[in-house]
């Protein structure tokens, strides 16, 4: 069982329900949506239907090899697990879409920071060669690499203060297009900064932008004044 | 119903490749032949432990054969396959489109003799045969990307 990813998923949950229960204290989510449990409802979702795909891409059968889904490290689908985990928090919002999705916003994007910031309990920040000053090495190693894990989660708690921020300065809709935008932004931006055998799924973090950014401008031309 | 075409599709999914009748077998190994091989070799290498009938083995198997086309000129990649039978073996590769240098270990000899247990396993060794890493259960794509990095600043 890997408990260090339970540890990492752990950070990540606990951001993001922290960020939730702030929200609501400050009055900005309109109604108790139950936004912390939908959000970690999302999240397992997407982690099981990603784990799921990875596995019948593998060649394994999830049905003959149940136990396998445990073994997380043998890969996640990112687009597979992404696709489910916005299915899942839509079809949860579904009674008051875009208000429960911006509200979703910020308390989503520092989740993704906290499981990020999460990969100290694994040892698993170290990203491709570097020499700058705040580069580190992994025990035993003399190679010292980019911190890329935390640039991740720096980047994230930044897009969630913005989320924050913003809160409903602008049409509904418009906030969770850009957290949609900038969660799949940071991931296609560190991409190269990760240690990679074949490149990583950028075809999906550029769809991801790609859609958060036309959400934005359909959300903000629907009730814009003419 | 729905679920039973789900798993019937599915069971369907998981039949292998038939594997050549004049397929050659896959070379036996002792652990002294084995010594030998990461003492005397110019490359480093990866040494992966895997079975046909080990789960998490096909996890990886991609992963693997990925890092062997991207860096096979580079790191020699070895296979060892433990407790298992030649035409199942054979399939397994066949399946996973599995070129690199593999052995058979059916008494799983060798990963023993690395204090290893069960599969699947991941040495890397520095050319002339210096252990730099060892991975227990399924490698991952982060961990193997970071462990061919030291291996080839090492060479």
């Amino acid at each position: 069982m890997e408990f260090t990813l339970l540890w990492q998923a752990g950070l990540g949950v606990a951001a993001a329900v922290v960020v939730a229960r702030f929200q609501r204290r400050r009055g900005l989510v309109s109604r108790d949506v139950g936004l912390g449990d939908r959000l970690v409802g999302a999240a397992v979702v997407g982690m099981l239907a990603g784990r799921l795909t990875a596995m019948i891409v593998q060649g394994v059968n999830p049905i003959l090899s149940p136990a396998d889904i445990l073994v997380v490290r043998g890969g996640v689908h990112t687009g597979a697990a992404s696709l489910a985990a916005l299915a899942t928090l839509v079809w949860g919002l579904r009674n008051d879409l875009w208000n429960g999705l911006d509200a979703a916003a910020p308390a989503a994007l520092a989740g993704l920071a906290g499981w990020h910031a999460g990969c100290v309990f694994r040892g698993a920040c170290l990203g491709t060669i570097s020499s700058l000053p705040w580069a580190i090495a992994q025990p035993g190693s003399t190679i010292t690499r980019h911190p890329v894990e935390l640039y991740a989660a720096g980047l994230y708690a930044l897009a969630a203060a913005g989320a924050f921020w913003l809160g409903r300065r602008w049409t509904l809709g418009v906030l969770a297009g850009l957290a949609l935008a900038s969660a799949a932004l940071v991931r296609l931006a560190t991409q190269p900064l990760r240690p990679s055998i074949g490149g990583g799924p950028i075809g999906w973090y550029l769809a991801g932008t790609m859609t958060g950014l036309v959400v934005v401008v359909l959300r903000y031309r629907s009730t814009a004044p003419p | 119903m729905w679920l039973l075409a789900t798993a019937i599709t599915l069971a369907a999914c998981s039949a292998g490749p038939p594997v050549a009748a004049d397929a050659d077998p896959i070379p036996p190994l002792a652990v002294d032949e084995f010594e030998v091989l990461i003492t005397t070799s110019d490359q480093p290498l990866v040494v992966n432990v895997w079975a046909s009938w080990c789960v998490p083995c096909r996890s990886e198997a991609p992963l693997l054969r990925a890092a062997h086309e991207s860096f096979g000129d580079r790191i020699r990649f070895i296979g060892i396959d433990v407790r298992d039978s030649q035409g199942d073996a054979l399939a397994f590769m066949a399946e996973f489109g599995i070129t690199y240098e593999n052995y058979f270990d059916r008494e799983g000899a060798i990963p023993s003799a690395l204090g290893g247990f069960g599969v699947p396993l991941t040495f890397f060794f520095a050319p002339g045969g210096e252990r730099v890493f060892f991975q227990p259960g399924v490698i991952d794509e982060r961990t193997l990307a970071l462990q061919i990095d030291e291996l080839l600043a090492r060479s």
